[in-house]
Order: structure tokens, then C-alpha cells, then sequence
């Protein structure tokens, strides 16, 4: 769910970068966690963001969204992480037993069961849609945001979301009916 | 676009929280690479170009990928042609450096052969002038003469 980030009195009080972490840290290490499915590399790609951010002040200089921009530099990371994994990271995934949940844990079966489906769902979907769909459902943006933060057209971003949650739809129905 | 009941049964399901100790490990990091930072600024355009790089990187990866034996056999086979092209190619203008200024005997046969030219181009343009009609005075004809009577 989209989070405002803190106000700006309360933000002069903190050094740039632990505003920066706190405002945005917990979206970003969903939707990279919702992308590449291992906490490690979402470690290590949160992390290579906040030293780019503090070698490159300048970086945020005349950025009006900073949400969209810092969800920017996290996809194109995570993108080229997976792309330069290629044939390992698919090999290693098909043989993976467990699926790593974007989710937090439930306290009902039911819905753990259904937390467990839906992960497993978003897995099987393409990365390019994983991300409109997660930014669509669990930030909160607009289709013109998440235009703009994965520099896609709009109508991309609307058609991309359209098709995940069609897919999604399909392989959760079964759940759905049963616990709804 | 409204949201239709399952889109709302998955908005709602809640995404796992920042692992806590991450915080400090990651703005220390941080920090340190902020002491440590090149002077080098950001720029949207070497983004552009890494991105770009990066892409690209991508693509050939992905195209490479499947048949690597296959692909290193084929550059292997025009590392060896483009060697043996520049091994010929080198060779011409060395050999044109190597070769030997003439020698006395051959400039002064040379010179001979020059003189001989020169005589027979003499020689010929006396012919030619030879050859040129004389200017003799020839006999007026009378037939003026009889037309003036």
C-alpha cells in the first residue's frame, strides 16, 4: 500500500540519507523482494541504491517524485541483476522447493494457504508484469506513475496489469472460492 | 479502472515488513561510500549511457547464450583471418622501405640511356625539318600577264 513519505518538518531533522531510508526503504524492499524472489539480492540491490544515492547527491536535485524515481533505479537494478543471472537463475528457480513470499507470514491457514497460491502466482508471472502489478495493488499508483517510474507507456503499464491479473485470476480461482 | 473484489482480496494481503537490523547496516555502507565517493557527478546522460551499455551487454548475452561453443569457434576463425589479412597487408610496405637505392652503375647507365633519348628526339626533329617543304621561288604563271592584255 502506498506510503507518503514523512513531511518536510520532520524530515530537515534527519541527515538526507536516513530520510531518504525511511521513507522508502519498506516500498522498495517489497517490490525487489516482489521481483527477485531472494532476500540476499534484495539486500544487496537495496543496498547498492542507498550508496549510489549517497555518492551521487545530486541525483534527486529537480526529481518532483522521488517514490517513482527511487522505484526507477530499483527495477533497472533488479532488471540487470536478472538478466545477467539469465539461464542460472532460471535453472536454479525450477529446482527451487520453496518459493520465497513477498507476504507477510498469516496466522489463518486459509489465509497462508491463499498467501502461498498468490506468491506462487506472482512468480509465474513475467517479471515486466510482476512489477506493474505489484506497484498497481500494493503501492498504490496510478497507471500514469508507474508509467513514469518503469518508463513504459501508459497504456503498457495499463495492458501489463491487465494481463498479470488475468493470469493471477485464473490460478487463484480455485482459492478464492474457497475461502471468500 | 474500478477494482473488482479480488483485486481488493489481494490489496490486501500485507507485503513483508524490512528486515530491522538492515537499516543501520545499509546507511553505514552508505556513509562510508559517501566519504569515499569519486569526484566524478551524476549525470542523467552517463545513466543513459550505462543503461544503455547495460542493455546491450543484455541482448548479446541473451543471443550468445544458447550455442557459447559454437559462437567462440566462430570468433576464433576471425581473430585467425583478420591475422593472416593484416600479416599480408603488413608486408608490402616494408618491402617497399627495404629495397635498395640504385646503385652508380645503374644511375650512370641510366644517364646514358637519357643522353641517347635526347639524341634520337634531336635527331628526329632535324629530320622533321628536313623533311619541311623549301620555300624555292617558283615561275609566275603568265596567265595574268594574258588577262591583263
Amino acid at each position: 500500500m502506498w506510503h507518503d513519505p514523512p513531511s518536510p518538518a520532520s524530515a530537515r531533522q534527519k541527515p538526507e540519507l536516513e530520510r531518504l531510508y525511511d521513507g522508502h526503504a519498506q516500498a522498495l524492499y517489497a517490490f525487489l523482494l516482489n521481483l527477485t524472489r531472494d532476500e540476499a539480492d534484495t539486500r544487496d540491490l537495496l543496498q547498492d541504491l542507498f550508496v549510489k544515492l549517497a555518492r551521487e547527491e545530486q541525483m534527486l536535485n529537480g526529481v518532483r517524485d522521488e517514490r517513482a524515481f527511487l522505484i526507477r533505479l530499483a527495477h533497472n537494478a533488479a532488471i540487470d541483476l536478472m538478466r545477467r543471472r539469465g539461464t542460472r537463475a532460471k535453472t536454479r528457480d525450477q529446482f527451487a522447493a520453496e518459493i520465497i513470499s513477498p507476504f507477510a507470514p498469516a496466522g489463518n491457514p486459509d489465509e497462508q494457504t491463499f498467501r502461498a497460491g498468490l506468491a506462487g502466482a506472482l512468480a509465474g508471472l513475467p517479471a515486466e508484469q510482476r512489477a506493474v502489478v505489484h506497484l498497481k495493488l500494493w503501492e498504490g499508483l496510478t497507471f500514469e506513475r508507474i508509467a513514469e517510474a518503469l518508463d513504459i507507456p501508459l497504456n503498457t503499464a495499463a495492458s501489463r496489469y491487465r494481463y498479470g491479473l488475468d493470469k493471477l485470476r485464473e490460478r487463484l480461482r480455485p482459492l478464492y472460492e474457497e475461502i471468500k | 479502472m474500478n477494482m473488482d473484489d479480488f483485486e481488493h482480496k489481494l490489496q490486501r494481503q500485507p507485503l513483508r515488513q524490512v528486515p530491522a537490523g538492515w537499516r543501520e547496516e545499509i546507511l553505514a555502507a552508505a556513509e562510508v561510500n559517501r566519504r569515499n565517493r569519486p569526484v566524478r557527478e551524476f549525470t542523467f546522460a552517463a545513466a543513459t549511457f550505462r543503461r544503455l551499455r547495460s542493455t546491450l551487454n543484455a541482448q548479446l548475452s541473451a543471443i550468445l547464450w544458447p550455442h557459447p561453443k559454437a559462437w567462440a569457434g566462430l570468433a576464433a576463425v576471425w581473430v585467425v583471418i583478420l591475422a593472416a589479412d593484416f600479416s599480408v597487408r603488413d608486408k608490402s610496405p616494408v618491402m617497399a622501405e627495404k629495397s635498395a637505392p640504385p646503385s652508380p652503375e645503374v644511375m650512370v647507365e641510366l644517364k646514358q640511356q637519357q643522353r641517347m633519348l635526347v639524341e634520337l628526339i634531336g635527331l628526329r626533329d632535324t629530320r622533321a625539318a628536313d623533311r619541311a617543304k623549301p620555300l624555292v621561288p617558283q615561275p609566275r604563271s603568265e596567265r595574268a600577264e594574258i588577262l591583263m592584255t
